[in-house]
């Protein structure tokens, strides 16, 4: 019915909960600038599906024709293995695009919200159970008390 | 002919197939109430949400003392202990919420095992009391009793090395903590944690989060396999 789906579909938008980066590490605002956001598109050069959180690096060619090896810094692997990650959902020679923040200390590396893949899919970087953020996650994005 | 009905002896038959049919009914307690029901079963994978800042479960800040208030407004996500990699504590393990745990319940013992840096905790269902001058332990001493479907756990001789979450809430090691483990159904449990230290609050004060039982199973999670970011990290305040 129309009616039904048209609803069905504001209240999945209502409810949905926006992608938020969700450390146990650490907090948020302690390594990264949520004011500083980015997207950046490269060639993956390396990927580490480890603890505490995966990392990848890409290769990003500037405005200037420069190649700029960036890192991103994701989720704990088993958790967003148990958001259908696995250790060659990146791999080295693949085209993808990258959204996040800036880190704090002004080096090439950036905290991965978003990433999509060459197929097309866009996985999120470590939300991590956003559903289940009942408190405080955007506490956990600002670091504000 | 001899009599086979001889008083003593029939008083103490009787008395004996009394006893046995009494036996064979499964007793009663000295109260005449019914045998007490088994304990709920709270086997299984579990996860409560991830709360980084637990005055917002709350509604407001802790009820803080003078020097917990100056001690919470200092404190940085800088200095956090799981950042270093240290053990999450009894009650900040359960709100991990990214991590599961899991239960697993015997009758003399129930084991938390935390999927956050394979810790756990061991909550002694035996009776026992908590000894004496304990010395103060990352995850305490926790001795649990049943109180129909609740399982109730109260926790001393922790020290003051953990934070309670990510958002900088501390203790001393005089903190002492109940904790409600109510089973809901097959799939819930309702678990109220009540924080009482007298260095830090002015007052007991608890939290009630809902666990959901989870459809995974416990994985790895070594914090120091790759450790990368403490050379980025930045204190949140000057």
């Amino acid at each position: 019915m129309k009616t039904m789906s048209s609803f069905m579909l504001g209240l999945a938008f209502f409810i949905l909960p926006l992608p938020t980066p969700v450390f146990a590490h650490h907090g948020f605002a302690v390594e990264f600038d949520k004011d500083n956001p980015l997207t950046l598109t490269g060639t993956v050069t390396k990927m580490e599906f480890m603890n505490p959180h995966i990392y990848f690096y890409l290769d990003v060619k500037g405005k200037d024709g420069k190649v700029v090896n960036w890192a991103f810094e994701g989720g704990p692997p088993n958790v967003i293995y148990r958001q259908g990650w696995r250790k060659d959902t990146l791999k080295p020679g693949d085209v993808v695009t990258v959204k996040g923040f800036r880190a704090k200390d002004g080096t090439h590396l950036a905290s991965c919200s978003t990433v999509k893949l060459p197929d097309g899919r866009e996985m999120a970087g470590g939300t991590g159970g956003a559903s289940q953020n009942a408190y405080g996650s955007a506490v956990a994005a600002d670091g504000k008390k | 002919m001899k009599n086979y009905f001889h008083a003593p002896t029939l008083c103490a038959a009787s008395l004996f197939l009394v006893l046995l049919f009494v036996n064979a009914c499964g007793g009663r307690g000295s109260s005449g109430n019914p045998q007490a029901a088994a304990p709920p079963d709270l086997n299984g994978i579990w996860s409560a949400p991830f709360t980084p800042d637990i005055s917002k479960a709350l509604g407001h800040q802790p009820p803080f003392t003078t020097y917990g208030a100056a001690r919470f407004a200092k404190e940085d996500e800088f200095d956090d202990p799981l950042t270093k990699c240290l053990p999450i504590g009894p009650a900040r393990g359960i709100q991990a919420g990214i991590m599961p745990f899991q239960i697993v319940q015997t009758p003399a013992v129930l084991t938390i095992l935390f999927e956050n840096q394979h810790t756990f905790r061991i909550i002694h269902t035996d009776g026992r009391s908590h000894p004496k001058d304990a010395d103060p332990t990352w995850f305490g001493d926790s001795i649990g009793k049943w109180d129909g479907d609740t399982l109730v756990v109260d926790t001393v001789g922790l020290d003051d090395r953990t934070w309670l979450d990510t958002a900088g809430h501390e203790h001393s090691d005089q903190l002492h903590l109940v904790e409600r483990f109510q089973k809901v159904d097959n799939n819930s449990i309702k678990w109220t944690v009540t924080f009482e230290d007298p260095k830090f609050f002015t007052e007991p004060w608890s939290i009630t989060l809902p666990i959901a039982r989870q459809n995974t199973e416990i994985m790895s999670y070594s914090c120091e396999e790759n450790e990368k970011d403490r050379a980025h990290l930045r204190r949140t305040k000057k």
